[in-house]
């Protein structure tokens, strides 16, 4: 598809570049609830960007089949009798009705319960009621076939689509940032998916769950009870220890006037634990070190095995924290993935991906599974109380005295020295919000219709953020 | 119909205890054994209906022991816990209760719900669905040795679930 010229009366109307400050970290919170705003993110990001669609263990079969989301589209991601891969839209090409209504199963072809259309699993027209007596047979059926996404690719098994024939090879799409998120699941082993994939949704804009993240401000207050109850590891809390660079809360008391009691020593580190990778296109990661007492990583001997430090590289071995594939992908230490779908301003679908070795022992499939069930999720003990956070800050940003409050998105800011080695460009640091700002940035170019050349060389990072 | 009347009045006791916040005395009602789960549904062809919910072992909404159960109940009673706090409001309708297999020892039983919640000024969520037990007869009364929850939802409409079935 043709990108829109940058002076298209929308951008002209809105002024992108008012909405994103990286010299003061500023975001206008018109961002999360304008639904002008989010038509044009519909057009310019999800109508361009490659979205992961789902694993290629989830189909193994010729007919298997899984339905994803692509912006506002809705796509069959179907396993070919030769073995490969195609994306199919979802809509019937005589007058648009589903041609599928499951989410996922094995078909031997697709009906269109409208008229009986009927088409193979590879998309072709098969049948056409009445074909001879009402078409008289003037239907060219050889040109008629379900429309396919404009680009599918497979990385170590992530499938991923675009609507974009213009756009660049996945590889290249993904960057040296966007691979090393990935090869930070896909090294863990011949991986499948766990069967059932959580789906749930948020009256939340899907921003607020993308930039959380990469948030490791949050999980001391947000996650209070979690880590107070145990409830993580699913047993009794030990007493917590106050580690060395602990965040303080001094002065952070409730409404009563208590003080809020958090157990800092269970989940931060020194100052310095921190590495934020920043990538073209948006991509980020951002948390802990591996050797950090920061990092939340329950099990990464699968760091060891053989190969693994050659694909992650000096850099990649000691990343412990969260990558973001830009827009909507984000990769869990708990060897999952995440999509953060958008399905209106203040409305956003939620979907989880479990991933375990093949070869994996049933204790440490048990222990993957149980650990995702536990907290992520709805009910998970972590995820239940994001939710909280993202519905009421996107509820606030619709009054007419709130939404002129920037959010702030400035800690660290211009602190954020970036060093650029093993074609990798990332920064030291303690806590910081720099994926965050990278993030909206990136979010604020994409928005501005650029052509692929301007928008990887805009996204690309430079010294300092 | 003294079974029948024993296992009703349990599950109004239950579904007392959770509308009231007694989460410590609701835990009570589980045997040390037991298992809640709460699989995950998903839209599936009439065909291929005996894949509709994930089995234990697989992806699921709830997937607890004792000891994880007990950790939710603690996490409600630090204080901290904001999606319930301030609380939500709660009406557990426990009906269609049905015990399908008695051994002496254990039970099986059926029973439908229906949880409303309304949450902070303007939320409300409504719940539908199926539970399967297993009550043990302990004492005169009965534990929850296991205990499945099967909601009428594929995409779950809520932001969350962080109250109990």
């Amino acid at each position: 598809m043709e990108t829109a010229p940058s002076g298209s009366p929308a951008t002209s109307a809105l002024d992108i570049d008012s909405l994103v400050s990286t010299e003061t970290g500023h975001i206008d919170r018109r961002i999360y609830s304008d639904p002008e705003i989010f038509e044009l993110e519909i057009e310019r990001i999800f109508g361009r960007a490659w979205l992961f669609l789902c694993h290629e263990s989830q189909i193994p079969e010729p007919g298997d089949f899984f339905e994803s989301v692509m912006g506002r589209d809705n796509v069959l991601v179907v396993r070919q009798k030769d073995g490969g891969i195609k994306g199919l839209l979802n809509t019937c090409m005589h007058r648009g009705n589903a041609v599928c209504r499951a989410e996922e199963g094995n078909a031997k072809s697709f009906l269109c319960t409208y008229h009986g259309w009927s088409y193979g699993i590879d998309g072709a027209l098969t049948g056409v009621p009445g074909y001879r007596d009402f078409y008289g047979s003037e239907l060219d059926r050889t040109k008629i076939h379900l429309r396919e996404v404009a680009q599918i690719a497979n990385f170590k098994g992530f499938i991923f689509g675009t609507h974009d024939e213009s756009a660049p090879p996945l590889e290249e799409y993904l960057g040296a940032t966007g691979r090393l998120g990935l090869n930070l699941l896909a090294a863990r082993g011949d991986l499948e998916v766990v069967p059932g994939i959580q789906k749930f949704v948020i009256d939340c804009n899907w921003k607020f769950a993308l930039d959380n993240l990469f948030d490791w401000y949050h999980p001391q207050v947000t996650h209070a009870s979690a880590f107070q109850s145990g409830a993580i590891a699913g047993r009794p809390a030990r007493a917590a220890t106050r580690n060395e660079g602990a965040m303080d809360m001094t002065g952070v008391v409730m409404e009563s006037g208590d003080d809020l009691g958090v157990p800092v020593g269970e989940i931060t580190g020194r100052p310095f634990d921190q590495v934020v990778v920043l990538g073209e296109y948006g991509h980020a990661i951002g948390g802990p070190t591996r050797s950090s007492p920061g990092n939340v990583e329950l099990n990464h001997s699968w760091r060891d095995q053989p190969g693994v430090a050659e694909t992650l590289g000096p850099i990649g071995i000691d990343v412990a924290g969260h990558p973001s594939i830009f827009p909507t992908t984000w990769i869990t230490t708990t060897s999952q993935l995440s999509l953060r779908i958008p399905r209106g301003p203040s409305e956003t679908e939620i979907w989880w991906f479990t991933f375990v070795d093949r070869k994996a022992s049933p204790e440490f499939r048990r222990f993957i599974v149980g650990l995702a069930n536990r907290i992520f999720g709805p009910a998970g003990v972590l995820e239940q109380d994001d939710g909280e956070n993202w519905a009421q800050s996107t509820m606030q940003t619709h009054g007419a005295a709130s939404r002129e409050i920037p959010n702030l998105i400035n800690m660290g800011l211009g602190r954020g020295q970036i060093i650029k080695e093993h074609g990798l460009a990332r920064i030291e640091s303690t806590t910081n919000e720099h994926a965050q700002l990278w993030t909206y940035r990136s979010w604020a170019r994409w928005m501005q219709g650029l052509d692929w050349a301007d928008l990887g060389e805009q996204t690309t990072p430079g010294d300092s953020i | 119909m003294v079974r029948q009347f024993e296992v009703e009045r349990f599950y109004y006791e239950e579904a007392a205890l959770l509308d009231a916040h007694r989460y410590e005395e609701w835990l009570a009602l589980f045997s040390e054994d037991t298992y809640y789960f709460m699989p995950i549904r998903r839209t599936r062809m009439r065909r291929e209906l005996d894949k509709e919910f994930t089995q234990p072992g697989e992806m699921a909404f709830f997937d607890d022991t004792k000891a994880q159960l007990a950790s939710r109940v603690g996490k409600l009673a630090t204080g901290r816990s904001w999606s319930e706090d301030p609380p939500s409001r709660t009406r557990h309708l426990i009906t269609n209760i049905r015990v399908v297999q008695d051994n002496g020892e254990e039970l099986d039983v059926e029973s439908n719900f229906h949880l409303y919640r309304t949450r902070l000024k303007s939320e409300e969520d409504s719940w539908i669905g199926s539970r399967k037990d297993t009550l043990r007869r302990v004492e005169g009364s009965f534990q929850i040795a296991r205990r499945t929850i099967f909601l009428e939802q594929t995409v779950l409409l809520s932001r969350n679930l962080s109250n109990f079935f």
